[in-house]
């Protein structure tokens, strides 16, 4: 293979700028999907693409934002391509027991449940914002609404995940 | 700021960032215990949300065009790396021009024009589209393309489909590849030199036909959703192919 030390610098720039985030980028496509099967295969197929368009990326800094874009659009193709299941949202699939059931804070476990029942349109902005640490105009910038809807968004998604948990506690 | 908008704002950012938020707060010991209540809700939801990952697994990555070890200087000169997505032109009204059926370019003696040949030809190999992971293999795909072509990114996709074909008198490689969204057929056209992009837009067939140095490119998909695969192969293909001297 010709220009061996290209390909080296290359795979070496992919490794220390993109290995890095696997975590975010698991957790994200995790919560995105509600399904860690889905995310394992969605997080694939950005580390491809990433690979092959690693070229685009003109700064390493902005690398995390880039990827997050990329998990996002795979996610979307993801379903495109399958034909949605209907299934009822209080029944947790297998991957999503075991997402939910995590060897840590059993008390965590009500939570995570109320979490995957939130609408995608508030669970994405929480997750980018509680897990990511992602400001209102960076959750704007890549899901590609306003700031103010970010906002709204954000304040439902709390108040909703509030009244899921006392009605779990009342019940 | 009222307590309302307070506790408003509060519960969309609880990280307190927006204007006159810790002056409210110092105020008024209601707003400050909701705060409280806020972040402690917040640093449960983080908990929740960092769930265990499995072990980091990189897919096998493909070479990419640099790599690829074919990349020969064309004698001619390229016709340039830029590439910008060619469907604004269809979506401007250009595309109606170079509709299958209107002839534009390099009408052979038939009267048929080339992307019309390029269409029939399509039509009469309709096989050659099958969805199939049975790729061809590499020594007939150099047998097809190795005459007409010194260099190409074979790393655009699983080629399932190579033959020679005769598109306007000549003979030329006619590949099929495994798109992400369908198979994409390459019509490589060395002899056929272009000035402008001719995209075709026709009931059953998208794509375009692309200048490359002193030929062109004929890359076609199935459906209008594979526009942007198609972009993106055709960006690799411009890119990478050299003629043969």
């Amino acid at each position: 293979m010709r220009n061996s030390g290209a390909v080296t610098r290359r795979r070496r720039r992919f490794d220390e700028v993109v290995g890095v985030f696997h975590t975010d980028l698991y957790r994200y496509a995790a919560w995105l999907s509600r399904d860690p099967g889905v995310a394992e295969v969605v997080v694939q197929e950005t580390l491809l693409r990433a690979w092959k368009s690693l070229d685009s990326l003109k700064e390493d800094g902005a690398a995390r934002q880039w990827l997050l874009t990329i998990v996002r659009r795979e996610n979307a193709r993801y379903f495109e391509r399958k034909a949605p299941e209907t299934v009822d949202i209080d029944e947790l699939t297998p991957g999503q027991s075991a997402m939910v059931a995590q060897e840590d804070d059993p008390s965590l476990e009500d939570l995570r449940k109320a979490i995957l029942r939130l609408q995608e349109e508030y669970r994405e902005p929480l997750v980018l914002q509680v897990l990511m640490g992602y400001s209102t105009r960076e959750i704007a910038d890549l899901m590609g609404i306003k700031p103010g809807a970010v906002l709204t968004r954000l304040h439902r998604a709390r108040l909703k995940l509030k009244g899921l948990i006392d009605e779990d506690a009342a019940a | 700021m009222n307590c309302e908008e307070y506790r408003q704002a509060i519960t969309a950012d609880p990280s307190e960032s927006f204007a006159d938020g810790a002056a409210h707060a110092a105020g008024c010991a209601g707003c400050s215990r909701y705060r409280d209540g806020m972040r402690a809700l917040d640093r449960r939801i983080a908990a929740a949300l960092a769930i265990d990952v499995p072990p980091p697994g990189i897919p096998d990555l493909p070479p990419v065009a640099e790599e690829s070890g074919n990349v020969v200087k064309f004698p001619g000169g390229r016709s340039g790396k830029g590439w910008a997505p060619l469907w604004l032109g269809v979506a401007a009204g250009l595309g109606v021009a170079a509709f299958v059926g209107f002839g534009l370019l390099s009408t052979e003696p038939s009267g048929a024009t080339l992307a019309e040949q390029v269409i029939a030809h399509m039509d009469y190999e309709q096989a050659s589209r099958e969805v199939t992971s049975v790729s061809v293999p590499e020594r007939e795909l150099h047998e097809v393309i190795d005459s007409r072509v010194s260099a190409m990114d074979t790393g655009i996709g699983l080629v399932t489909y190579a033959q020679s074909c005769v598109i306007n008198g000549n003979t030329v490689p006619h590949l099929v590849i495994q798109g992400e969204s369908g198979p994409v057929t390459l019509i490589l056209l060395p002899d056929e030199r272009i000035d402008e992009p001719i995209p075709m837009s026709g009931e059953h067939v998208h794509g375009v036909i692309v200048p490359v140095g002193r030929g062109s490119v004929a890359i076609i998909g199935e459906r209008a959703g594979q526009l942007d695969e198609i972009d993106e192969i055709g960006q690799r293909i411009v890119e990478s192919v050299e003629w043969q001297i």
